[in-house]
This record gives C-alpha cells, sequence and structure tokens, in this order.
C-alpha cells in the first residue's frame, strides 16, 4: 500500500493494554522520576492520589500496539503502507490519570496528506492517536506524522 | 536557586541547561525491544539499510531520555504537579551508541489555571544536543503548584 492508496478518516484499532503498577514503576524510575509515578506511599498525598503512568509510558505503548497490530496484519495478509521513519508528532495530550490495573483501547486515524517538496519519492501522512478508558473517555491523543513511500511513476525509466 | 521552585519563580524566556545522559547499545535495543521493535532500532545492520544509517534509538526513546534529564535539572527541584502533554516533537538527527545527550531549555510561556488557582502551567522549548549538533526539539507543558498555595 503506497502514500496514494491511504484512506483519510478509515479508523484503525490497535488493540487495548493494561497497565500493572510494576510497569508503571519500573518505566517512572529509568525515565521520569516524580513521586507520583515511582512511589506509591508518596503518590497517595499527591494531588492524583495514587500511582500513575508517566505520559511518556502511555505514548510508548501506543507505538508498542501500533508495531504489534502491523505485524499482526502482515501475518493475515493484509496490504501495509510501507512504514518508513517520523520526524515527530504535534498536540500531544494526556488528558487523564492511567492507574494500575487501567485498560486503555488505542487507535489511529489517518487525517491528512502532505506532499513533500524536499522528497518527492516519499509524502507526510498525519495520523490522529488515542486511547480510551474501558467508559470510552479520552485519556490520550496525539497527531502522528509518518513518511510513507509514494506508488513509483510507472513510466519511469 | 535556593528552595522548590514554584509557578511565580519562571519567567518567560529564562533557559537551563542540563544533562548528560550517555545512550549505550544495551539501552536502544532494550527499549525497541518492548516499544518499538523495528529493525532500525534493533539491529546494526538492518539500520545500515535504512535512512537512519545505523542502530539508533526509536524517538519514543529520545522522548523518555529527554524526559529523565528535565525531571532530574529541573522538575525534580520544582513543586511538580503533573503536565498538559507536549505541542510539538521534532525528531531531526539520529541518536547513537556513544551519544551524550543534553538538553537546553527555554521557557516560551507560563499561564495560571483559569478553573484552579493553586497551579500555573509552564510551556518550554526542550532543544535536545547529542556532542556534534541538535538531535531534537520537544516542546512540553509541565504545571507547577503556585506559591503558597
Amino acid at each position: 500500500m503506497w502514500f496514494e492508496d491511504i484512506v483519510l478518516g478509515e479508523k484503525r484499532d490497535l488493540g487495548s493494554y493494561t497497565f500493572t503498577e510494576e510497569e508503571i514503576i519500573a518505566f517512572g524510575r529509568k525515565y521520569d522520576p516524580q513521586v507520583f509515578h515511582v512511589d506509591p506511599e508518596a503518590a497517595k498525598k499527591s494531588m492524583f492520589g495514587g500511582i500513575i503512568a508517566s505520559g511518556w509510558h502511555t505514548a510508548a505503548v501506543w507505538m508498542k500496539l501500533s508495531i504489534a497490530s502491523r505485524q499482526a496484519e502482515a501475518q493475515s495478509g493484509r496490504k501495509l503502507s510501507r512504514a518508513g521513519v517520523s520526524p515527530g508528532f504535534e498536540n500531544m495530550r494526556w488528558l487523564r490519570p492511567v492507574r494500575p490495573g487501567m485498560t486503555l483501547h488505542y487507535s489511529t486515524t489517518p487525517v491528512e496528506r502532505v506532499d513533500l517538496k524536499s522528497r518527492p519519492e516519499l509524502g507526510l501522512i498525519k495520523s490522529h492517536g488515542e486511547a480510551r478508558d474501558d467508559a470510552g473517555e479520552l485519556v490520550f491523543s496525539f497527531t502522528g506524522k509518518g513518511l510513507v513511500a509514494r506508488k513509483p511513476k510507472e513510466n519511469a525509466p | 536557586m535556593a528552595g522548590l521552585i514554584y509557578f511565580e519563580d519562571i519567567e518567560v524566556g529564562q533557559s537551563f541547561a542540563f544533562g548528560h545522559y550517555e545512550v549505550t547499545k544495551d539501552e536502544i535495543v532494550e527499549f525497541a525491544r518492548e516499544f518499538d521493535a523495528q529493525p532500525h532500532h534493533l539491529d546494526e545492520e538492518a539500520g545500515k539499510r535504512s535512512l537512519l544509517g545505523g542502530l539508533a534509538a526509536s524517538g519514543w526513546h529520545i522522548c523518555a531520555m529527554t524526559m529523565r534529564m528535565v525531571v532530574d535539572g529541573f522538575i525534580s527541584r520544582a513543586a511538580n504537579r503533573g503536565g498538559v502533554g507536549a505541542e510539538e516533537c521534532r525528531w531531526m538527527k539520529p541518536v547513537k551508541p556513544g551519544d551524550m545527550l543534553r538538553v537546553e531549555m527555554e521557557v516560551l510561556e507560563t499561564r495560571g489555571s483559569k478553573t484552579m488557582p493553586d497551579i500555573g502551567f509552564v510551556r518550554v522549548s526542550c532543544r535536545v544536543f547529542n556532542q556534534r549538533e541538535q538531535v531534537a526539539v520537544i516542546n512540553m507543558t509541565p504545571i507547577l503548584a503556585r506559591r503558597g498555595a
């Protein structure tokens, strides 16, 4: 599947992920050691009232499920876009705390196709990524950017 | 600056510098196995065949390492109350094993919360460098308590 074939607005469910306290603390100790990510007792006295996941952990799990979903689709024979590297993202929001035992449901929806004058063989796809809790409330969202190969010109030499 | 840093202590244009964070091959691969298992984050040869030109850290790993430097250098010294999000992130250059990362942080905007009088939002731009050049920029908005709140 090429840049030109991607259907804007077509939502893809990436699956669900349940955060354990152990994982939340392990990520926090390594990359985001604020008390409410690493210390259950101190976290109780914080404004969050208990341990919550680092927002970067919530984001990294979006990537994890995105990779797993691509692998599953590749095995099922579905044609995938040619994923390349990403130049970054925009508008990441951590809207609700992610607590131990919570299950988040992740998805991604391509929303915009951008031509790149500097890279005629590639296009940029902007996607709305998000995670919702069991009640359907939005917990996390961002606009991802991915470089995707364009369909080669058929009359190229 | 002595004592905890509160919202009132922060001014637009104020700048901070922190780091370093040494990037290891083991950590690049470990993070990628857990969160971003693409060949160019796991294997040197696959990295050479990719746009990255060698084994390179996941962009999400760059964000996580940057956060660690921002927490150690700033947030752990402040009356921290969480964060709103990250408005923009650009991954500009590959981050590779042996790189020594550092952060230059500048305050872009300060804004008291309208609905919660005891906190304020501090929008910052974090420019991330290795030993040669700028590799990323991550703009984010930590929340700080107001003094006396």
